[in-house]
């Protein structure tokens, strides 16, 4: 909200106060002050009269001129083009501060210079408040400037404007008279409002009839002053508001609204004439049409307030009156409309429409029940004085101004024990009162009556909030809490969620995080997407429309950004949570590019391949404590996102974690990426099995002995089938089995495979001699040719 | 016989490798050699001479095979290293790399302030990101009407369920799982979303760390008295924290949190708007109705609540400059983050 520093001093005595103590003693009593804008600025400005006005002897743009400034007459060069004997002009003396420069006498092409004509620019006035003449040339004042005073006041630019930014709790401080006391309590200073009280009894019988037909409306103050005098509004009353950025109209508008800015409470003023009987019913679930001030035409919902008169739509409630009954030149006598409307019937109006006023905020964030009332009052005060009102008549109210003030308690200890340090009864309570909280002491307790304006006040903490924000808390000494002793840690999810970062980081990967709301494409095809996806009833855009059910989609994304700026080796991963109604899913999804150990010179460039990511997913299970024996990678037979011959179901134990492998080409080819190696796996099935403990083997002191075996096999035989017809032949005494090369080719036939494997065996107690060995050899090479075919190859 | 012993050590300092040794050794030390040609003269002398030629030849002999097995050290020493010549190798071709990845700037931020708070003993909680409305504003004393339940604000995925808009619905919900009991220490960290366009500085997706602390008599000071350390533990030893008063629905008394300028020590500079402070945090005592929804006494006991955003940490922390990075996931942003710290 912006203040005029000026205009909040007629209010409340802020002699000797600056303009930074000002904003800072607000800021810390929580109302920040977030900026601040002079209207002008310069030191040293005096209003002056062009005596004489020639051309300078050697410029053919520059004047000599002469300007009587009262005390004395100084000669001054201006380059102004519109300068002219006989103009009140401002003048900034010798020694004079501007926002730009800084005045000294000088030399212009050889003619002394003692002083500059200003315009209006180089004093710092905003240049949107400026007509193009303004811009060009200097300032030309009216004929009847007070030679030799101050022109900044002269022109109503001796003021600071502040924005305050107020949280919604303090929309009261939007009512500059709640401002003002809230100052006052901050400076202790004195407040002076103007006597509106005097005009309570005014008035003579009226005619006039409101009405509600909406709970959305449960106040409404009406007043009809007869006759008045439409006209140009005092030069004090047009500064103060321009001040603040409004346009001024003529008399009549502009009191309602500097009444606004006094009371917070928005006005409506309807020429009488204009409407069709005096008669206002304030209505909901209309529909139709209002054609508000701007001339613009609203189509009304069943839920927008409406002011109407004998069935006529006359003004969309607490947002812009009608056209039809606007005040204008011809206007002889209004009808004041003071009321309360719903705040969130007018947010959702207003942003509906797209129409939002000074009204429609104001009301938007809640009012004083009396600020109605006040604003009456004050506006016929300001009518009489300055638009010649007479003929007035009784104030009518629809509903009930409340004028109760709440009762609020608080124990002195607990202001205390809430803050944490030690407040003087006798300070708490200087507090309250100068908040115009009236505190008693009573039964250990302090009893406030809150100011109605002080909507919220509801509680002890609030009263305890008060407390906080007028000492200030620069002085509260930072303690830690006092409290029994308490385990920190994380939880087995966020532990495995660790673990698995760490070792991904360590396996050179990266770590990526994706958007969760994606298109609608992302959610139909992917690894076992979680049903139903989720779309939002009001998305940002249909990029990000829904709520995803699976993460490759999505770190897809990530992939083709990074492949298009020709980064081609690298290996990712995210650990999300995919999130439903009722229903949460941890995933890790991972993700390898091009080749991943480089290092050309050394001929070790290592390309990704299934094997690769495999070696990665292993082992991140083994870490975790999860047995390689139960992990088990099953082909996956048909899915659009993996290669057909080089992808697999990951299984731990029975349960499928996810699926990874090779991107199916056909997928590479639609995202326009190199092929990559990818993996989605679910996390939670993790969290709900055994994890398997360290447990130290005594170390076997008798040597293993290893034999190297070649064999040719179809094709279809797989290693993970020799390697347990091995070990289950010889058992126990196979300690591992190890495929050392796959060959196909010359020398082999079409079809089928050579292997060769290393086969280690070891016994506990003893040390195998060569015949057990080739007693064991035997019986393996007989399980394999039985079982698979397979043939010793020499 | 001395003219032999010092032409023999002569000999076998010359001998630069094993065949000139051996020739050495050949002439000297054989049988055929010079020493045993000494010998041989033997026979010549009188039987009185004979035991103490014989004893000279013979010391003689001891000191020259002494001698010979030292130069075949050296010239076994030098022969070896002129092979190790061969092994000569660059040592400034590139290193054999070993790749360590990294963790998303995100991340260590938020383990960074997890793990503070973990060495003070508390918790990690964490919620669902579809929430119900419910947790969402209804706990966190934010009623019906207020404009931050909008449709403009939020994600709604129905009248009951929304994207949450704050860390706070995990504080909602993690109070309601203590039953009333305290003490009650955690910190939630989650992913939140907010109907905002994407541009330089806001993103409908971001990262919110929110604490809490329930207990008895827990004040503001020991508000201040936390965050002072973790501001200090996010942005060094010598920093200090403001409170300004403010408004949240979740607390009563509201401050927001200023942290002195980590970029120029309090004194002014672009970062902090030549105001010596950066607005990091929102904080307050835990409000009564809140405590109450959630089934503590709060007659009896107090807490404090505080909330900051990762993203905009992190900015700070690392000078980033656009709030889109850390979700294009560019693999030059990530891999900035690859050292300790």
């Amino acid at each position: 909200m912006k203040i005029s520093t000026k205009w909040l001093g007629r209010y409340v005595d802020l002699q000797g106060i600056s303009i930074d103590e000002l904003a800072d003693r607000l800021t810390f009593a929580g109302l920040e002050a977030e900026g601040r804008t002079y209207l002008a600025q310069g030191t040293n400005l005096v209003i002056g009269e062009v005596l004489t006005c020639v051309a300078h002897p050697d410029s053919d743009h520059l004047s000599q001129t002469t300007v009587n400034i009262g005390k004395e007459v100084l000669s001054i060069i201006c380059g102004a083009p519109n300068v002219k004997a006989g103009q009140k002009v401002i003048v900034a003396q010798n020694g004079s501060v501007l926002p730009k420069i800084t005045i000294k006498k000088t030399l212009i092409k050889g003619v002394e210079s003692n002083g500059m004509i200003c315009s209006l620019l180089e004093l710092g006035v905003d240049p949107k408040t400026l007509t193009e003449d303004q811009k060009a040339g200097i300032e030309v004042l009216d004929k009847d400037a007070p030679i030799g005073q101050d022109p900044l006041a002269y022109l109503g630019l001796d003021d600071v404007i502040l924005e305050v930014k107020l949280t919604p709790n303090r929309s009261d401080c939007n009512a500059l008279w709640s401002l003002a006391y809230e100052v006052s309590a901050l400076f202790d200073r004195k407040v002076t409002l103007p006597d509106y009280l005097a005009y309570e009894h005014i008035g003579q019988p009226t005619q006039l009839k409101v009405s509600s037909e909406t709970t959305k409306c449960p106040l409404f103050i009406g007043k009809t002053i007869g006759e008045l005098t439409v006209k140009e509004s005092p030069l004090w009353m047009k500064q103060a508001l321009n001040a603040l950025g409004f346009k001024t109209i003529n008399n009549v508008v502009d009191i309602s609204n500097y009444v606004m800015i006094e009371t917070g409470q928005p006005l409506h003023f309807y020429d009488a004439a204009k409407l069709a009987a005096p008669e206002i019913t304030v209505k909901d679930n209309r529909l139709g049409i209002v054609k508000t001030l701007d001339e613009s035409e609203i189509h009304l919902h069943k839920e927008d307030i409406v002011i109407t008169c004998q069935g006529k739509h006359i003004g969309l409630a607490g947002i812009m009156g009608g056209d039809d009954s606007k005040i204008d030149e011809s206007t002889h006598g209004i009808i004041i409309e003071a009321a309360q409307f719903s705040p969130s019937q007018i947010r959702h109006t207003s942003r509906r429409v797209n129409l939002i006023t000074e009204a429609s905020l104001r009301f938007q964030k809640g009012l004083d029940l009396n600020a109605a009332h006040k604003a009456v009052l004050r506006s016929t005060q300001l009518l009489i004085e300055l638009a010649d009102a007479k003929e007035i008549e009784t104030t009518v109210v629809y509903g009930t101004p409340t004028t109760d003030e709440k009762i609020v308690k608080v124990h002195p200890q607990h202001i205390n024990d809430l803050l944490g340090d030690v407040y003087p009864i006798e300070k708490v309570m200087e507090i309250f009162r100068v908040l115009r909280f009236s505190p008693k002491f009573e039964d250990q307790m302090i009893v406030c009556q809150i100011p109605t304006t002080r909507l919220d006040i509801e509680v002890a903490q609030d009263l305890i909030e008060e407390v906080g924000r007028f000492v200030g808390y620069h002085n509260l000494k930072g303690t830690l809490p006092l409290m029994p002793m308490t385990l920190g840690g994380y939880d087995q999810r966020q532990q495995l969620r660790n673990n698995i970062r760490s070792l991904c980081v360590g396996f050179g990967m990266n770590e990526i995080i994706t958007y969760t709301l994606v298109n609608k494409d992302k959610t139909v095809e992917g690894v076992s997407p979680l049903a139903n996806p989720q779309a939002l009833i009001s998305p940002l855009s249909d990029e990000r429309q829904y709520v995803r059910n699976n993460l490759l989609n999505s770190v897809f994304e990530t992939v083709i950004y990074n492949q298009s700026y020709k980064m081609k080796d690298f290996q990712l991963f995210e650990v999300s949570t995919l999130s439903h109604i009722d229903h949460t899913q941890e995933r890790l999804a991972l993700v390898q590019s091009g080749n991943i150990t480089i290092n050309r010179w050394q001929k070790e460039t290592r390309e990704a391949d299934f094997y690769s990511l495999k070696g990665i997913i292993e082992q991140l299970l083994v870490e975790n404590g999860y047995a390689i024996g139960r992990i088990r990678f099953d082909a996956i037979q048909d899915h659009p996102f993996f290669h057909p011959y080089q992808s697999a179901k990951v299984f731990l134990d029975k349960t499928e974690l996810g699926m990874m492998g090779r991107i199916h080409p056909l997928l590479s080819q639609k995202l326009g990426i190199d092929s990559i190696l990818m993996a989605e796996l679910n996390l939670e099935p993790l969290l709900k099995t055994k994890v398997a403990k360290i447990k130290y083997n005594s170390i076997i002191k008798v040597p293993s002995v290893l034999r190297d075996v070649a064999l040719v096999v179809e094709q279809s035989v797989s290693a993970s089938q020799i390697e347990k017809i091995i070990t289950e032949a010889a058992k126990p005494l196979v300690k591992s089995v190890e495929v050392f090369d796959v060959y196909t080719g010359e020398h082999v036939e079409k079809g089928k495979k050579s292997l060769a494997i290393t086969i280690a065996f070891q016994a506990t107690d003893h040390t195998l001699n060569d015949d057990e060995i080739q007693t064991h050899f035997a019986k393996i090479i007989e399980a394999l040719k039985t079982q698979t075919g397979a043939i010793l190859r020499a | 016989m001395e003219n032999l012993l010092k032409e023999a050590q002569e000999a076998l300092l010359k001998a630069q490798d094993k065949t000139q040794l051996q020739e050495v050794y050949n002439l000297y030390l054989s049988k055929k050699g010079k020493v045993a040609g000494l010998m041989a003269q033997m026979k010549d002398l009188s039987p009185l001479e004979k035991p103490k030629f014989g004893a000279k030849v013979n010391v003689l002999k001891q000191t020259l095979e002494q001698d010979y097995a030292i130069a075949l050290d050296r010239v076994q020493h030098n022969s070896i290293l002129s092979e190790l010549q061969k092994d000569k190798i660059d040592l400034t071709l590139p290193a054999t790399k070993l790749k360590v990845g990294t963790l998303h700037p995100l991340t260590i931020v938020q383990k960074e302030i997890e793990e503070h708070f973990i060495s003070m003993g508390y918790l990690i909680k964490e919620g669902p990101e579809v929430e119900r409305d419910y947790y969402n504003f209804e706990r966190a004393n934010i009623p019906q009407d207020h404009p931050a339940r909008d449709m403009q604000d939020t994600f709604y995925i129905n009248m009951d369920w929304l994207l949450r808009t704050h860390t706070t619905a995990i504080q909602t919900r993690t109070l309601e799982s203590y039953n009333g009991q305290t003490p009650v220490k955690v910190i939630c960290p989650g992913k939140v979303y907010r109907k905002d366009d994407d541009d330089a500085t806001h993103s409908h997706q971001f990262v919110q760390i929110e604490g809490l602390v329930v207990g008895e008599k827990i004040s503001m000071a020991d508000l201040k008295g936390t965050l002072e350390l973790l501001a200090k533990r996010m942005f060094g030893e010598s920093r200090v924290i403001r409170f300004r008063p403010s408004y949240f629905q979740f607390t009563e008394p509201s401050v927001e949190v200023d942290v002195s300028c980590h970029i120029c020590n309090g004194k002014g500079c672009s970062t902090c708007h030549q105001t010596g402070w950066i607005e990091i945090l929102g904080a307050g005592m835990v409000h009564p109705n809140v405590l109450k929804m959630a089934g503590f006494d709060a007659e009896k006991v107090s807490g404090f609540a505080f909330g900051l955003g990762v993203e905009r940490v992190a900015l700070l922390k690392y000078g980033i400059d656009d709030i889109r990075h850390f979700y294009t996931n560019d693999l030059r942003f990530l891999s900035t983050f690859t050292r300790f710290e």
